[in-house]
């Protein structure tokens, strides 16, 4: 083998191509000369439900809370009732102390979030792509936290560390380690809620990173062992160059499930103790259904899509920039 | 060294299998007992709802193994309500996005302009935006159409949050349907409808379960929406009735963990069937390649 041909397949698989990439079938500007070019009226009525639907259940929704974050209404007063309040939403949640420690442990539950299941679930996914008896069943098995449905595990999780009677308090005090109220203490609860989003979310990493990683040319890594690479400088400079396309998508997507992320908090915690794990869109949630005040609630929503739209679009020509590579 | 010995039968009898890498034999049954013990905990929470929800509860005579409990929950409870309106929601959800995602994955998979760099942005931001923003509008848009506390109101919302990610999956899905068997048909007289149906929907069946299964889990697991929409008993669907259930039962493990165990066995039965059709490495490809 060539060092030639190594390097191109080194290249191609970077690119992505033969995955997802783009095919060179694929009809670019040639404009009316095929029969897909001249169908323009059929692909509009192919792509006019969907638009139809994302714009009536997505963006008009979110036009709607615009014009509720500047009233001060409740859940049940149309627009047209509510009286104009101006930016004052937005002034008085930025500068509560319940937002500011909101957007904190948003912030860290997203961090932790993202990456402890990123490097969770690339872990699984680089052992189930060596040889392992009944590899397959493992797949299946490893995926379940993420197919339960999120209630069913936060109730499980709650027998299993709810109170100091539960299953894992019991366990730890056995060993010395005694009054771990896992629910009650506001830092432990928010320990908790973080390993059980990272708990439920490895999974999803685990597929991405799984088929990022079937797409890999083995002789790659020939090529680094002739080359005298360690297992380690292989990791690091092989096989994660040539996914990091993937990681960089599965890192936008579990950023904007673990921002937008309610019942994982909720279920387990509503939020306590002491507020200590309210999330942004658990404060949201909390003004605009406990409180009946959509004003604020509109307002930490949007602030929230906000910096959610501009985050992923960085990211999103980021994306696009290891693709063109 | 017993695991050396060991590892010759599983190398015998899997000899069509391409070797990974070439430390790859020695060690493996190593690993496979490192992976056995972390999937053993891993999943420790799901184990504890299955073996809970097979134990007697505090009222029962009977100890040990028993299926009373899901008897009693069955009888007593509204679970089989719950059930069957999850069920409705879910499919309804499953083929409205399917019917309308597929089509315009197509256009997406296939074509490459301004127009549809613009659709594909919009997918982007759609799928970033929070639930809750959305759901306060809609209720009181709902309010107004008579859709809040029923299921189609539900099932409206589900669509539409699922949209985005199941035309990214259908496109990644079409991606890998080489558009020569269309270019054929085309000159063979057939229009973009005729061969989009009878060539592109007929090899797409793992894609259109991708994007099934996808569409039914979000269905299946939300619990958001169906706790603001809907508020009749007859009304509920699984999550909020485990919920509410777990709330006025908390003591009573036994049963709660039996309607549990009824929410969580369709999406397992569904994986344990179809994993292998169930994809999301495309999702990846279509959301950065175009």
């Amino acid at each position: 083998m060539s060092i030639g041909t190594v390097a191109e397949r080194l290249q191609q698989a970077r690119r992505g191509v033969g995955v997802s990439g783009r095919r060179p079938g694929t009809v670019r500007s040639r404009g009316d000369r095929t029969p897909l070019g001249r169908a323009r009226g059929t692909l509009a009525l192919f792509a006019i439900p969907s638009l139809l639907l994302l714009v009536l259940l997505n963006v008009f929704p979110v036009g709607y809370a615009i014009i509720q974050s500047v009233q001060d209404g409740t859940p049940s007063t149309l627009p047209t009732e509510a009286p104009f309040v101006g930016f004052a939403n937005y002034v008085n949640v930025v500068t509560s102390a319940q937002f500011l420690h909101a957007a904190l442990f948003t912030l860290a539950f997203t961090i932790c979030g993202v990456f402890g299941s990123w490097i969770i679930g690339m872990a699984f996914a680089l052992l189930l792509r060596t040889r392992i008896p009944a590899n397959a069943a493992f797949k299946v098995l490893l995926l379940l936290p993420w197919i339960v449905p999120v209630v069913v595990s936060a109730t499980a999780w709650n027998w299993l560390v709810a109170t100091p009677q539960s299953p894992l308090p019991v366990a730890l005090s056995a060993i010395g380690v005694t009054n771990a109220n896992f629910l009650g203490d506001p830092v432990l609860a928010q320990i908790v809620v973080i390993i059980f989003k990272v708990w439920i979310s490895f999974p999803f990493m685990m597929m991405m990173m799984s088929s990022a990683l079937a797409s890999v040319d083995l002789n790659v890594y020939e090529a680094a062992k002739i080359d005298g690479a360690t297992q380690w400088q292989a990791l690091t400079g092989v096989t994660l160059p040539i996914v990091s396309r993937t990681t960089y998508i599965s890192w936008v997507l579990m950023t904007i499930f673990c921002v937008n992320d309610f019942p994982t908090i909720f279920l387990l915690t509503q939020g306590g103790p002491v507020n200590a794990t309210t999330s942004l869109i658990v404060l949201a949630y909390q003004a605009a259904f406990q409180d009946q005040q959509t004003g604020p609630a509109t307002a930490i929503a949007i602030l929230m899509t906000v910096v959610l739209v501009i985050v992923s679009t960085v990211l999103y020509r980021q994306i696009k920039k290891v693709n063109i590579e | 060294m017993s695991h050396t010995a060991a590892a010759e039968p599983g190398t015998v009898a899997t000899p069509w299998r391409r070797a990974p890498i070439a430390r790859d034999k020695k060690g493996q049954w190593w690993r496979f007992g490192v992976i056995a013990v972390l999937t053993l905990i891993v999943n420790t929470p799901i184990l504890a709802v299955l073996y809970l929800s097979t134990q007697a509860g505090p009222n029962s005579t009977t100890t040990g193994f028993t299926l009373e409990n899901f008897a009693r929950v069955f009888a007593e409870t509204d679970v089989t309500i719950w059930l069957g309106n999850s069920l409705t929601v879910a499919l309804v959800t499953v083929v409205v996005a399917v019917v309308v995602a597929a089509p315009a994955g197509y256009v997406l998979s296939r074509l490459r302009n301004r127009l549809v760099s613009g659709y594909s942005l919009i997918l982007f931001v759609v799928q970033s935006l929070p639930v809750v923003t959305a759901a306060i509008p809609l209720f009181l848009t709902f309010t107004v159409f008579g859709l809040v506390d029923s299921l189609g109101g539900v099932a409206i919302v589900y669509i539409g949050s699922t949209m985005s990610v199941a035309i990214w999956m259908m496109a990644a899905y079409f991606d890998s349907i080489p558009i020569s068997l269309e270019e054929a048909a085309w000159m063979d007289g057939a229009t973009v409808f005729g061969s989009f149906r009878r060539i592109v929907l007929r090899n797409s069946l793992p894609g259109i379960l991708s994007t099934a299964i996808f569409s039914f889990l979000l269905a299946w697991n939300d619990y958001l929406i169906a706790l603001l929409f809907l508020q009749s008993p007859d009304k509920l669907t699984l999550p909020v009735g485990l919920q509410t259930f777990f709330q006025q039962n908390a003591a009573d493990w036994a049963s709660v963990m039996a309607v549990a165990v009824v929410m969580m066995a369709p999406p397992i039965l569904i994986f344990a069937v179809l994993n292998r059709y169930f994809s999301l490495g495309g999702i990846g490809g279509s959301l950065a390649g175009r």
